[in-house]
């Protein structure tokens, strides 16, 4: 008898292959014309100034504006180095042991003001993002500038060459830069226009933004890309209520579901009211994850952080919260909805992925090693975002904890305070939503375990660890890198400054007629919309 | 007549004012601040970038020069920028106008349209079946808030017919009957609660005018039951309930939140609480001001609409 992890992986990998094998159609049935009609769950947060958010609602619709040096194939649901391709660039090529990343852009190319793009404006960007100190503009908020900590200068060789010189080896700089959230900007436009209008390169113009209402983009007729896009436009319309968005999708008023918008029960009820829905299950790279505060009682202490860890059944919160729509994995999404993950046989022997009962006891030990127990539990304060994907996963965790001896009562905290709050290390313990750009060891080590970094909220510092970081960032041989990137991993399970529970997927859904529009395996990268057609 | 308009303007504009500390307090007084929330967009803060946006948005000075900049703006004609969409909060608040009023008057009106009838009828036929009936359902009403009401009426079509209302604002012009489709469906939902509220409050005041000494002598000078309703009861009767109309529209025009979210409406309210989520004081401070107004106005035009049901009413002698 196959067993539920065995099964729910080979269903996992059957459902890729399926996806895999039934992606593209062949460009010469693509019909051109028509308007896509998509949906937004709020406004965008910061205009069209992709490179001042962090979140899905800021780059979804604003994809089709904008091109980058690279991006990922869009008729390719995984992504790696090998399903990179040029957008601006026409070719690329990496030089001096992977130190020197130089771009030859395409020549043919304007910006939707009609101004030639050029080097310049690579050059402009990427001194903007990194903080050179010869950067003509600085961003009001730059979320990523830890990405670029390696690039040491940016050259534009000649109007249509740009070398980016690195201070040491880094393959991952590539699949950064092919990320929805690494477009060009305009070096003629400053970059707080992006905020309230878009000038990009794109396949799409932008039309209207109404605010609240709806943004409207309209075929760019002067696209480098001949014969693309295939619409005529695309509407993104702002629905904030969820119950309205899914009866907007099921009854056609939207064509595509919000990215991390249908779980698996919406799904259900999409399939069943509408059969002919077409809905793929992807991992949208968004983590589950318990952040604790190291820099004070109790979880700087290694073993209250491990009882924790030890407490909480993965695989129990993947069925009760998420009804199985979710995986567990550690610190990088597992196969096959990412690359760098451990596998089932690695997890058995990490904190919180054993037997259940088995798990509780080892917390339960851990405990009583420090002086709580049951009988005298340890009483603290966990705090969650007032939102609901937020607060159902923390009460299962709260739940979890009060078995082995850990009362834990649960403070919503609205969005405004929730970032300060853990910036400044105003909390003891957390249950917090990660997303991550691409599917990269680089893009998450460094945002979110690396010293000092603005999103390690558990103010997790290992030497070891970042020296380990920096080895793998650095490694240009893959299955050296891998086992690097696993050890890592381990490794920070071990640790447990912040826990990993599982990996949500959501269920993409469009309508039969939608075609080429693939969810990946990170959702902040597939929303150009350039090879998107109607077969109606 | 004139004077006492003068008068009631005279106490609206100092009862604004107030209504303008209240506010600008209150806002600065919930945690956080749209910096914050630029950086929650974001997924971190830092400090120093922090203390540059606060300055670039003048937030870094004293509340009391913020607050006399702000009140110098109204003064003035000029309402201030969006912090979020750095806009004229005019040309924002502007489109949402309509879209709120039309929805609270229409919903005003099938409330007006549903609850004087029944409540006269119910008044007429007191402790009759009919009376019951009328009573259950208004009972209905008022226990149904809007909101779900709203939900459930998305749903029901959602299964039923397959369709919802459009999504986006359409205009007459464009689809006189789509337009008509996406203002009513709310409005009723609206509507039918208020109305519940007009008929149990026409039901009572009838029911009491009805008891009146003249009403009996109106019916031994053989008046027609009709005549003696509609005619010598009614106009005494309705006070309470213009009263009640008046507050009740100008409830709605801040109140219906989530009937605009539901029906996804971009009107006033709706808009309102994405500001306060987002601490985007210019919006907030002049949506809420323009709020005020309305209420202030709708409770003037109330006292005045009493002067002409009732004679003995009389303003400014």
């Amino acid at each position: 008898m196959i067993s539920a992890p065995r099964l729910t992986l080979l269903a996992g990998a059957v459902l890729a292959l399926t996806v895999l094998l039934g992606v593209a159609e062949p460009a010469g049935a693509a019909k051109a014309g028509g308007v896509l009609t998509l949906t937004q769950r709020e406004d965008l947060p910061q205009g069209f100034a992709i490179h001042e958010t962090a979140t899905i609602s800021g780059v979804w619709p604003a994809m089709p504006c904008f091109n980058n040096l690279v991006l990922f194939d869009p008729l390719k649901p995984m992504e790696s180095a090998d399903t990179v391709i040029g957008e601006l660039a026409e070719k690329w090529s990496w030089q001096d042991g992977y130190r020197n990343l130089v771009f030859f852009l395409r020549k043919d190319v304007k910006w939707h003001d009609g101004t030639p793009f050029t080097s310049k404006d690579v050059k402009y960007t990427f001194d903007m993002l990194r903080e050179g100190p010869d950067a003509p503009q600085k961003l009001r908020i730059n979320p990523r500038k830890d990405w670029y900590s390696n690039v040491e200068a940016v050259e534009a060789a000649d109007p249509y060459t740009v070398v980016f010189r690195l201070k040491r080896p880094q393959p991952s700089l590539l699949l950064m830069l092919a990320s929805g959230y690494t477009p060009v900007y305009a070096a003629h436009i400053p970059p707080a226009s992006y905020r309230t209008g878009c000038i990009g390169t794109g396949p799409f113009k932008l039309k209207e933004w109404r605010k609240g209402e709806f943004v409207e983009y309209v075929r760019n007729p002067d696209y480098f890309v001949k014969g693309r896009p295939y619409l005529d436009g695309l509407k993104y319309i702002v629905i904030t209520e969820p119950g309205t968005r899914i009866a907007a999708l099921q009854t056609g008023q939207v064509e595509v579901s919000f990215p991390n918008e249908v779980s698996k029960t919406n799904a259900e009820q999409l399939r069943a009211a509408n059969p002919k829905l077409v809905i793929t299950p992807y991992s949208i790279n968004t983590n589950d994850n318990i952040v604790m505060n190291m820099k004070k009682p109790p979880f700087d202490n290694p073993k209250m952080r491990l009882a924790v860890s030890h407490a909480i059944d993965r695989r129990a919160l993947v069925q009760a919260v998420h009804q199985g729509g979710a995986v567990v994995g550690a610190s990088l999404a597992p196969k096959p909805y990412g690359a760098w993950g451990l596998l089932e046989p690695d997890l058995a022997s990490l904190p919180g992925y054993g037997k259940p009962s088995d798990e509780k006891n080892k917390a339960r030990k851990l405990l009583a090693e420090v002086g709580y127990s049951p009988q005298s539990p340890l009483r603290i304060e966990m705090v969650t975002r007032n939102i609901a994907v937020y607060v159902t996963m923390a009460s299962f965790v709260v739940n979890e904890l009060k078995q082995i001896g850990i009362e834990a009562t649960l403070k919503q905290i609205e969005t405004a305070q929730w970032h300060p709050m853990g910036t400044r290390g105003e909390f003891q313990i957390a249950a917090n939503l990660t997303g991550i750009g691409p599917d990269d060891p680089d893009a998450n080590f460094f945002e979110n375990f690396s010293c000092g970094s603005p999103r390690n909220y558990s103010f997790y510092c290992s030497e070891q660890v970042m020296t380990q970081i920096q080895q793998q960032s650095q490694e240009l041989d893959p299955k050296k890198r891998l086992a690097m990137v696993q050890a890592i991993q381990r490794k920070l399970e071990e640790d447990a400054p912040r826990p990993i529970l599982d990996w949500r997927l959501d269920y993409f859904t469009v309508w039969p007629y939608v075609k080429n529009f693939i969810p990946h395996q990170s959702m902040y990268n597939f929303g150009r919309a350039q090879e998107v057609w109607l077969d109606k | 007549m004139k004077s006492y308009v003068a008068q009631r303007l005279a106490v609206a504009l100092l009862t604004l004012l107030g209504m303008s500390v209240v506010i600008f307090v209150l806002l600065r007084l919930a945690p956080g601040d749209i910096v914050d929330i630029l950086f929650s967009a974001a997924g971190f803060v830092d400090p120093k970038d922090k203390q540059a946006i606060l300055h670039d948005l003048g937030m870094d000075r004293p509340y009391w020069v913020q607050y006399l900049d702000w009140i110098r703006g109204i003064l003035s004609g000029d309402l201030g920028k969006s912090y979020r969409y750095e806009l004229p909060t005019w040309q924002l608040i502007r489109p949402l106008l309509p879209v709120t009023l039309e929805l609270a008057a229409l919903a005003i009106v099938i409330a007006v349209l549903l609850g004087v009838p029944t409540g006269v009828i119910s008044a007429i036929r007191q402790d009759s079946g009919l009376d019951y009936v009328l009573r259950v359902l208004s009972l209905a009403g008022l226990s149904m808030p809007s909101f779900w009401l709203a939900m459930v009426i998305i749903l029901g079509l959602v299964a039923y017919f397959d369709w919802i209302p459009p999504m986006t604002y359409v205009s007459p012009s464009q689809n006189l009957r789509l337009h008509a489709l996406q203002f009513l469906l709310p409005a009723l939902a609206v509507g039918y609660r208020s109305s519940a509220l007009i008929m149990r409050i026409t039901r009572s005041a009838l029911l009491e005018v009805l008891r009146e000494d003249y009403i009996r002598t109106a019916r031994a000078k053989g008046q027609t039951p009709q005549m003696v309703v509609w005619r010598h009861a009614l106009s005494n009767a309705m006070l309470p309930v213009v009263t009640v109309i008046g507050i009740e529209f100008a409830f709605m025009i801040g109140g219906l939140v989530v009937t605009e979210t539901v029906f996804n409406l971009p009107g006033v309210a709706r808009f309102l609480v994405q500001a306060i989520q987002w601490r985007d004081y210019p919006m907030v401070q002049n949506l809420v001001m323009f709020i005020s107004i309305v209420v202030i106005l709708s409770n003037l035009a109330v006292d005045l609409v009493y002067g002409l049901l009732d004679p003995r009413v009389r303003y400014g002698d």
